[in-house]
């Protein structure tokens, strides 16, 4: 986003990516059957499976992490041009006025030095460009946005819906950045549920074919592939000078100059560029005089039960692959007195999945012998055609109170192949955040009777209520947050280094709080927000 | 490969990827976690493509495990009026294939599994599983196919069956054949989305959507 905004602005740009390229009108395996691929498309532990548009997954070749002994955290990350907005969920929310200052409601964690109103106009101007459906809903703290039509619901979300209106939980169209229709010379979508492949037509967003295409054509972007940077370069005025990366074909050192230098490695890969910039003048990294680089890392609190719904079973054959995401969703619904009776501070939503949405892939109709009673032959066969489509997931994402036992930082022997010290994390859930979980399956379980169906898999006390492990959300925000002290802060209010006035971070890393709004859109509002402001700072002469 | 317990290995072929063939986006399919349990020791693999493909099957199993295999996945989903048997839809290469991916555990269990029935078999009647009339395989196979009602003493036959029967069925109903079976009607580019048909909303005795 940084470098769409600052070269539409005329400053040249040069950006380093540690992957190679990848052009979705020609790498995407779009429509591509999974029969016709190894293992029909499953079995890849990595990365999901066969055809999702990531090049890497929770292990990078080559790229290690470790993680403090007896803890758990797993780091997804893609070495390509785009890297995860090829493959995300395109879940689209802005983050309301509350997610703001969650400190000045409860108490806990920190507040933004921003309020709400000064990011929203960048909301619109993302929502614009990238185009996301959605619809007005007028509901607490979950702001309306520019939106495209959404599509219409499918059966098993219009059952969905229903049984929540029996228990007074709102579910809504869900705010996707998928197209409904053509919007800025992109086609409409196609519907057939692979956003996860990234799309052959552009209808969907990522960012090389909606940010960085544009940003090209203006002549002002250089791309160096395969570049993965090493540090941020300072002179004795303790300003940063440029980049040092490895040029992964040659495994040189190159060194980059710049007047300004933008972080948007992805928070965990940010925090690990700035402790790995060390200088005189920054001892303990670049931008760490607080000591926070890395510190307050949060993650997507995440839990999840699947519902068996027999009004679901044996229905007339229809496509029902749809968008690739869900057109309904529940947002949290508790701000009102329930609020003080729950044994936890911040808010869920709820995705759900299921139905005959998507292509089958390999695990279809596992575990059928707990629905069936088991058996083998015709009626075998005949019964799971039955239930085929029967099953919907729930999928909770809560809001994670950051603490300070989860933090990545350097570890100091491990290396990865480029010589580059890795990462080593820290992470820990907290009391409500195990209480949220808990609450997720006893909801999910209430909507799946108040549907007429029954729990086929949840997760009980014994396994932490299915609580996810740290990471996994791939959601991982936080490590150079912003604030209004630089004694407690990272960055200022314009995602500028306290210590280092030409540096900027426009990812993941500035984030105060990670709401339960999945956080791109909220990434790009305020990368916006600071490359806009970089922009004006330069033409003043002030950086 | 090594994917951290027994139990963890179980649980990612049981609950994860049930919801992954629901379509589900990246992040939502990882939510209950596999790993929830073995993360200490998940390591990260990503399939190759199974092996030369001009080599024959079986490529994993050996030759008398392959003919059980055949067997056991025709009896588990046979030819009716809609489709064909599970052999015809390539089901048991896509096992073959699958255990050499997976190697470890399952790969444990599905061989001790069909070594366990033909002992048995060997027991009852005096001869492997794959040599008994059909009758008899059949009556073997109502032992174990039926949770429920089986004997306690049967419980690993039962365990390997019910394994058997989710690859099968994954091998089947990710085929050609069992697009059709099913049927999956997508990975069709639509011109616009029309939503849930009416005469499925009518069956489900819904409105159609209410928009807030």
């Amino acid at each position: 986003m940084a470098a769409y905004v600052l070269t539409q602005a005329g400053a040249r740009c040069l950006m380093l990516e540690a992957g190679g390229d990848f052009d979705s009108a020609r790498d995407s395996k779009w429509l591509e059957w999974q029969y016709d691929v190894p293992y029909h498309g499953g079995g890849d532990e990595n990365k999901f499976d066969y055809f999702l548009a990531a090049v890497g997954g929770w292990q990078v070749p080559g790229e290690p992490y470790l993680t403090a002994p007896g803890e758990q955290f797993m780091w997804f990350r893609s070495r390509m041009l785009g890297g995860r907005t090829n493959s995300w969920g395109r879940i689209s929310l802005r983050n309301g006025p509350y997610d703001f200052q969650p400190y000045s409601r409860d108490g806990k964690g920190f507040d933004w030095p921003i309020r709400y109103e000064e990011l929203a106009p960048y909301y619109t101007y993302t929502e614009r460009l990238i185009g996301v459906f959605g619809s007005p809903a007028g509901i607490e703290n979950l702001p309306d946005g520019d939106f495209l039509p959404p599509p219409d619901p499918r059966c098993y979300e219009l059952l969905v819906q229903q049984a929540c209106g029996k228990l007074h939980i709102p579910c809504i169209p869900s705010r996707l950045a998928i197209l409904t229709r053509a919007h800025r010379g992109r086609p409409a979508c196609h519907y057939v549920s692979q956003c996860g492949r990234s799309c052959r037509l552009g209808s969907n967003f990522t960012s090389p074919v909606v940010l960085l295409n544009p940003a090209r054509l203006t002549g002002k972007l250089e791309i160096r592939l395969n570049a993965m940077a090493r540090e941020v370069l300072t002179g004795a005025d303790g300003r940063a000078h440029g980049v040092a990366y490895i040029d992964k074909s040659s495994r040189r050192e190159v060194r980059v100059r710049g007047k300004v230098v933008v972080l948007a490695a992805s928070s965990c890969e940010t925090a690990r560029l700035l402790l790995n910039s060390r200088s005189p003048r920054h001892p303990n990294g670049l931008a760490n005089s607080s000591g926070l680089v890395g510190r307050y890392l949060m993650d997507t609190v995440m839990s999840d039960v699947t519902g068996y719904f027999p009004a679901l079973r044996n229905l007339p054959p229809h496509n029902e692959d749809g968008v690739g995401g869900m057109h309904l969703y529940m947002p949290w619904w508790n701000y009102g007195s329930e609020r003080k009776t729950l044994p936890f501070s911040r808010g869920y939503h709820i995705e759900f999945y299921g139905g005959r949405a998507g292509m089958p892939m390999p695990g279809i109709l596992s575990g059928t012998e707990e629905l069936t009673g088991g058996g083998y032959g015709p009626a075998f066969k005949q019964a799971c055609r039955e239930v085929y489509g029967s099953f919907v997931s729930f999928a909770g994402r809560g809001e994670m109170i950051p603490n300070a036992a989860s933090y990545c930082e350097l570890d100091p022997q491990a290396l990865d192949e480029w010589g580059i010290p890795v990462l080593r994390f820290h992470f820990q859930w907290g009391e409500e955040e195990l209480q949220m979980a808990q609450h997720m399956q006893t909801t999910f379980q209430q909507i799946v009777e108040a549907g007429g169906g029954r729990v086929v898999a949840s997760a009980g006390a014994d396994r932490q209520w299915g609580i996810s492990v740290g990471g996994q959300g791939i959601h991982e925000v936080g490590g150079a947050r912003m604030g209004s002290d630089p004694k407690t802060s990272v960055l200022n209010s314009y995602c500028q280094a306290w210590d280092c006035k030409n540096l900027f971070i426009s990812d993941g890393a500035p984030f105060v709080s990670l709401a339960d709004k999945n956080p791109t859109l909220t990434i790009m509002a305020l990368a916006w927000r600071t490359a806009e402001n970089v922009v004006r700072l330069a033409r003043q002469g002030s950086v | 490969m090594k994917s951290g317990s027994a139990k963890t290995a179980l649980r990612f072929e049981r609950r994860d990827l049930l919801k992954i063939a629901a379509g589900m986006p990246v992040a939502a399919a990882l939510a209950s976690a596999p790993y929830a349990a073995g993360a200490a020791t998940f390591q990260a693999f990503s399939p190759g493509a199974p092996g030369d493909a001009t080599r024959p099957y079986p490529r994993i199993l050996n030759a008398q495990e392959w003919q059980t295999l055949k067997i056991l996945a025709d009896w588990i989903v046979p030819a009716d009026s809609v489709t064909g048997n599970a052999s015809e839809a390539g089901v048991p290469e896509f096992i073959d294939d699958w255990l050499g991916l997976k190697g470890g555990f399952l790969l444990d269990q599905i061989r001790g599994g069909l070594a366990w029935l033909d002992q048995k078999c060997r027991r009852v009647y005096g001869e492997a599983f794959a040599h008994c009339s059909r009758a008899r395989q059949r009556q073997m196979l109502d032992r174990i196919a039926y949770p429920a009602k089986a004997a306690p003493a049967d419980a690993a036959g039962v365990a390997f069956f019910n394994r058997l029967r989710d690859l099968v069925v994954s091998g089947f109903y990710t085929s050609r054949m069992g697009m059709r079976d099913l049927p999956y009607l997508g990975n069709e580019p639509q011109a616009g989305w029309t939503g849930c048909p009416p005469a499925v909303i009518a069956r489900l005795g819904l409105k159609k959507s209410s928009r807030s």
